[in-house]
């Protein structure tokens, strides 16, 4: 029995923070998998959830929670379960920069390589007529103009340079910090490092010229470590499409 | 030992954390520069990561034991768990996650636009030398030329109105603060509008609620000891580069 639900998509960025959260404190949850290529997080049942039309969302009894990275915080204040965020203030103010730049600097950066190469992609083939319709019922302006870029493939030249040049720099930051301790914002794992992980797990994969086990060490080192956690292997397992199943190309040892 | 407090003018992200660290007691080597004129980039201080790639742009940074915070709300949270003074956080998990949500809104959807709108009404006068930041770069030159693209102003006075119809709607119980009580979300949300009253008044033409609650706010003796701070007369018509609107939505 559990009064907390989860509506998510794949374990993987937004979805995946709360999802990993709440797997790492053991708390179960009721999963509400909403399908973000059908469009499902812009129906009227989730809207009655959440408004904006963004996954993910949680319940906790009658209380709702959106903003994946204040919901991790929820998780991690409100269960009994093991502490993820680090009992030092300063180590907590580090937690908090490092999710905010990752959230709003680093992710946007990823989204739009992603959404232009994946998102886009995979619905383009549906009828037009349909997409319109179903981009006009997204309630947030800002992404109804992302996925008429990612359908129509309008994304500018510039701004994917601009992507490329934050993902590069962003590995390199990431590189630094964990060249200087074990995980991303403290000597303990905790909500940076789940944070981190669900936009970091493939990049060895989608910039294999960047994050590699010669170029990054640390960053690799950390997401093997990441990997190996029981609670990761039970919140991808409920990845239903290839996106998730990425993650298995950590189980390679270290070049 | 005491912290070093680098802050500009007390208006934005600078206002945040002097009214937090006077709300909490926390004592500080108080060090005033000019954000204006990039001292922030100067050699004088630390440049750490956290300092360069602060996503908040041109703000306070707080030096302790050598490590150097920047993020007004997160500053404010540290603050908050080492002050003597009242909490400045709700102690409940679901009112935190309440404050913190409301934070993001602020920092992700006002913060961005009344900086925009800001440094278009007051432009600095030269890009300084030795931003770390392209991008941070790359917003001084847009507002030193005066380059920013008048959909995006006009899209930022939309943020600008919805901001103060959201605090309408959240005062319309009968609160005196945003959350309740006093709060981290009230400093952040009066630190990025104070300015805004200028800029686009229409916002806040028929706002009673937002008039008395900014009235109490302004009250408050920690902020009047941090609005005390000010160099010059208005405080809140001194902008500097902030963070950027948002590029993926
Ligand atoms: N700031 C929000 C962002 C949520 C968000 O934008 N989620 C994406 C998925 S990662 C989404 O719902 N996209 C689908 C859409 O916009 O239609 C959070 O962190 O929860």
């Amino acid at each position: 029995m559990t009064d907390v639900t989860l509506y998510h998509w794949e374990p993987n960025a937004n979805s995946g923070k709360p999802m990993l959260a709440l797997f790492e404190k053991g708390v179960a949850f009721d999963s509400h998998y909403l399908d973000l290529l059908n469009f499902d997080q812009h129906r009227p049942d989730y809207l009655a959830v959440n408004p904006l039309g963004t996954i993910p969302a949680m319940t906790h009894g009658d209380k709702v929670l959106t903003e994946s990275t204040a919901i991790m915080e929820y998780v991690d204040e409100a269960f009994d379960g093991p502490r993820l965020m680090p009992a030092d203030p300063v180590d907590q103010w580090r937690t908090r920069w490092w999710m905010k730049f990752l959230d709003q600097w680093l992710a946007p950066s990823f989204s739009m390589i992603g959404w232009s190469v994946f998102v886009g992609p995979s619905v383009r083939q549906k009828d037009p007529a349909e997409l319109e319709a179903a981009i006009d019922r997204i309630p947030m302006p800002e992404r109804r103009v992302a996925w008429r870029k990612a359908i129509h493939g309008a994304f500018s030249a510039e701004e994917m340079t601009e992507s490329q040049r934050r993902v590069a720099l962003g590995i390199g930051y990431l590189e630094q910090a964990l060249g200087q301790r074990e995980w991303l914002a403290s000597d303990e794992y905790g909500l940076a490092d789940i944070n981190g992980f669900n936009l970091a797990y493939a990049m060895p994969l989608s910039q294999p010229q960047l994050c590699n086990d010669e170029l990054t060490p640390n960053i690799m080192r950390w997401l093997r470590a990441i990997y190996a956690r029981p609670a990761t292997r039970a919140c991808w397992a409920l990845g239903r499409t290839d996106l998730a199943r990425r993650i298995s190309l950590l189980e390679s040892e270290p070049a | 030992m005491t912290g070093i407090l680098y802050h500009g003018q007390p208006n934005g992200p600078s206002f945040t954390v002097l009214a937090a660290a006077f709300e909490k007691g926390v004592d500080l080597d108080l060090r005033a520069i000019d954000l204006v004129a990039g001292e922030r980039h100067s050699t004088a201080l630390p440049h750490a990561i956290e300092v360069d790639q602060s996503i908040e742009g041109e703000g306070p940074v707080l030096v302790v034991d050598g490590v150097a915070m920047t993020d007004s709300v997160f500053v404010a949270c540290y603050l908050d768990e080492v002050g003597s003074g009242p909490a400045i956080r709700p102690a409940d998990p679901y009112a935190r996650w309440q404050m913190m949500a409301w934070c993001r809104y602020v920092i992700e959807r006002v913060a961005p636009a009344a900086a925009a709108l800001g440094n278009a009404a007051a432009p600095p006068p030269a890009v300084p030398a030795g931003i770390a930041s392209a991008d941070l770069a790359a917003r001084w030159t847009e507002a030193v030329e005066g380059k920013v693209e008048e959909s995006r102003l006009t899209d930022s006075r939309t943020k600008i109105v919805q901001a103060v119809e959201k605090i309408e709607a959240q005062l319309a119980d009968g609160r005196d603060w945003l959350m309740g009580d006093f709060s981290i979300a009230d400093l952040e949300t009066h630190g990025w509008l104070a300015g805004m009253r200028a800029i686009v008044p229409d916002a806040f033409a028929a706002a009673p609620l937002t008039d008395a609650w900014e009235a109490r706010l302004r009250a408050r003796p920690a902020v009047v000891k941090a609005l005390g701070l000010a160099t010059i007369p208005e405080p809140e018509a001194i902008w500097a580069p902030g963070p950027e609107i948002n590029r993926w939505g």
